[in-house]
């Protein structure tokens, strides 16, 4: 009717043809030919055709106060629902995603702050034991100091090799002009820990019961590689 | 062609232009206009006086009125205007029919209204006739060795069901059995068993010869009573289904107890409608019309449903007040609800000493208290009679379905309460 010039695209998209159509040129046919080529294909072909899912409105939010409407035929279990309680998962974060992954470095520095707390129970833990007077509450705040010391022990032992790696780390990745050391077999590992340990027992004086101790002990097993006297 | 085209995008609508004013520019138009425009339109106001006085007669003939009743009633909004018109009765007119050793437990009244079927906890089902209130027919309860000879139940009958050509009579008892019987000579016809446990709700489809059944297993079962066959089973109840009531449609409507729904059941669909928002447990159901229904439960409300609404259209809560110490009131459970078909009375019934009787508002959506009548005991079924001319209510000492309380001043008996109408109103039906 007005007979104007439209672009074929903008057209096209206006009465939902598909483009993947190859349409003649559409430009000069008049709007009202393109409404009758429409009415004569139907509204709902051209939405069903133009790769729209349903022809039909999305359901309105109005029937939510309509009754639910369920099959009649399927078995009630014997145990009813009356409030639905989800169980409570519980959520192990060593293994969970959410937790990401494990840096050590970083769980460290973030977990840093408890070796200030251990070291102040320990404390009130030796002066405890100082003002104990019972045996048995002795004996035990001997055994919890002792674990205490252990646990201690046990956590600088691996700072040390880690700060190590570290360090190597860094080595590594500043410039490339330095000589690289090669990187610690396990053995040279041992050395270097062998060492460490006869400086801290040289520092603290218990060097000879220590050093006693192994040659009993190294005196046991070498005993059982002699033959023994039964068998002569 | 253009001024057709003119009208029609203006959004003139002829048919709306009925003042003479109006109707004048109308004939102009129409006169000018395109034939194929005009035949589009609606033209009857331009139709002559006189054509038009006749139409009005014909509309207002009394065919033309019950074929809008008929099909209002299809679509279940019909709504007869009774409740206004009902008196209370005088307590002398109300007549007590006594022949159970034991509380009553369900009665129904024949569809010509003539006789009425009783049953009690002490098994045994008694005809009575409503004229006179004498006993027509006794079925005792069974005896264990003459199970062939003498049928009957054995354990409390909690339901019952009379078909609308009033043939069957169908009875269900906490034995998991249903039996039917002859209704004019109360006769033994069939036994149904099926169901696995107590049989709670019986209903005959009107007009047919469908029985549906509902049971303290959950599930609805349906019967053809005429070929004595089962047909299927529809599941869905979370909860024991406390009744059980249906119309000429093919579906009925259940009560669920605990589980606190309404549920309706489209037997051709094979699928249900679930209805919540009644606290409580819901004791008892019945169909107004084809698309309202009307319910009882423990915690002392009664509610009218709709169809079309999920909740409850109108909710009356504690109807019968409450009972108890100062300290501990508790409301008094509705035991039983009636409504008159297709109108908008409503009765209930409790252990409060009264049958109180409501009038449901325009389109359901109200339920106001007309009068009490007064009656002593648990009334534990309650029926009206087709014609709406009375009310029966089965009394008895205590609750239908237990024991846990006893009013001994009460008496186990029927009670036919007479409706009576304002004088003057024509009685439509």
């Amino acid at each position: 009717m007005w007979g104007c010039r439209v672009g074929s695209a903008s057209r096209s998209c206006l009465l939902h043809i598909p483009s993947s159509l190859s349409l003649p040129d559409l430009s000069y046919v008049s709007f009202e030919e393109l409404l009758q080529m429409q009415n004569g294909m139907g509204m709902r072909t051209h939405r069903v055709t133009a790769g729209k899912k349903t022809a039909h409105p999305a359901p309105s939010r109005v029937f939510s106060f309509r009754p639910l409407e369920m099959s009649a035929k399927k078995r009630v279990p014997f145990l009813r629902r009356v409030v639905p309680v989800t169980k409570k998962v519980g959520r192990d974060p060593r293994f969970d995603d959410l937790s990401g992954e494990y840096n050590p470095e970083i769980f460290l520095k973030t977990y840093g702050f408890l070796d200030s707390i251990k070291k102040r129970e320990k404390e009130m833990v030796q002066k405890q034991l100082k003002k104990c007077r019972n045996v048995e509450e002795k004996e035990k705040l001997q055994q919890l100091l002792r674990r205490m010391e252990l646990f201690e022990c046990w956590c600088s032992r691996d700072k040390p090799g880690r700060e190590q790696q570290g360090g190597l780390g860094l080595q590594r990745f500043t410039g490339f002009s330095l000589n690289l050391p090669s990187l610690s077999s396990a053995a040279e590992k041992r050395k270097l820990e062998l060492a460490e340990k006869y400086a801290e027992l040289k520092r603290s004086g218990k060097l000879e019961s220590f050093l006693s101790k192994k040659r009993k002990r190294n005196a046991i097993k070498d005993k059982r590689r002699l033959p023994s006297q039964k068998s002569l | 062609m253009l001024q057709g085209r003119i009208t029609a995008s203006v959004g003139l609508n002829v048919a709306k232009l009925q003042d003479e004013v109006c109707r004048h520019l109308a004939s102009i138009l129409v006169d000018n206009a395109p034939a194929k425009w005009l035949q589009q339109q609606d033209l009857t106001f331009l139709v002559g006086e006189e054509e038009r006085a006749e139409e009005e007669a014909f509309e207002d003939g009394l065919v033309a009125e019950r074929l809008k009743e008929d099909v209002l009633e299809q679509k279940g909004r019909l709504q007869r205007p009774v409740a206004k018109d009902v008196q209370p009765p005088d307590p002398d007119i109300i007549r007590v029919l006594r022949g159970h050793q034991q509380p009553i437990t369900c009665l129904v009244i024949s569809p010509d209204d003539k006789f009425i079927f009783s049953a009690a906890k002490d098994c045994s089902i008694i005809k009575w006739e409503v004229e006179s209130g004498k006993r027509l027919c006794v079925v005792p309860r069974g005896k264990k060795g003459t199970e062939e000879q003498q049928a009957g139940h054995t354990a409390h009958i909690l339901c019952m069901a009379i078909s609308s050509d009033g043939k069957y009579l169908a009875t269900g008892d906490r034995n998991k059995l249903i039996m039917i019987w002859e209704a004019a000579t109360c006769k033994h016809l069939y036994k149904f068993t099926g169901h696995r446990d107590a049989v709670s709700g019986l209903s005959f489809q009107k007009g047919t010869h469908q029985l549906y059944s509902a049971s303290h297993d959950r599930s609805v079962k349906v019967w053809n009573v005429a070929e004595n066959a089962y047909i299927e089973t529809l599941f869905g109840h979370q909860d024991v289904i406390t009744g059980l009531d249906s119309l000429s449609r093919e579906c009925c409507v259940t009560s669920g107890g605990r589980d606190g729904t309404v549920r309706i059941w489209k037997i051709p669909e094979e699928s249900q409608l679930v209805f919540y928002g009644h606290q409580g447990s819901i004791d008892c159901i019945q169909l107004i019309n084809e698309e309202h229904m009307v319910s009882g439960a423990d915690d002392g409300s009664v509610a009218l449903w709709g169809l079309t609404k999920k909740k409850p259209l109108a909710v009356v809560r504690q109807a019968h007040g409450t009972h108890g110490s100062h300290s501990l009131q508790q409301p008094y459970w509705i035991s039983a609800v009636a409504a008159l078909l297709n109108s908008d009375l409503v009765a209930t019934g409790s252990h409060s000493a009264n049958v109180k009787l409501w009038k449901s508002g325009e389109g359901f959506r109200k339920l106001e208290p007309l009068f009490d009548i007064p009656v002593v005991g648990f009334v534990n079924s309650l029926k009206f009679s087709a014609a709406g001319d009375f009310l029966v209510a089965g009394l008895g000492q205590e609750h239908r379905l237990g024991r846990w309380w006893r009013i001994k001043e009460a008496k186990n008996s029927i009670c036919i309460i007479p409706l009576k109408r304002k004088a003057g109103v024509a009685d439509s039906s």
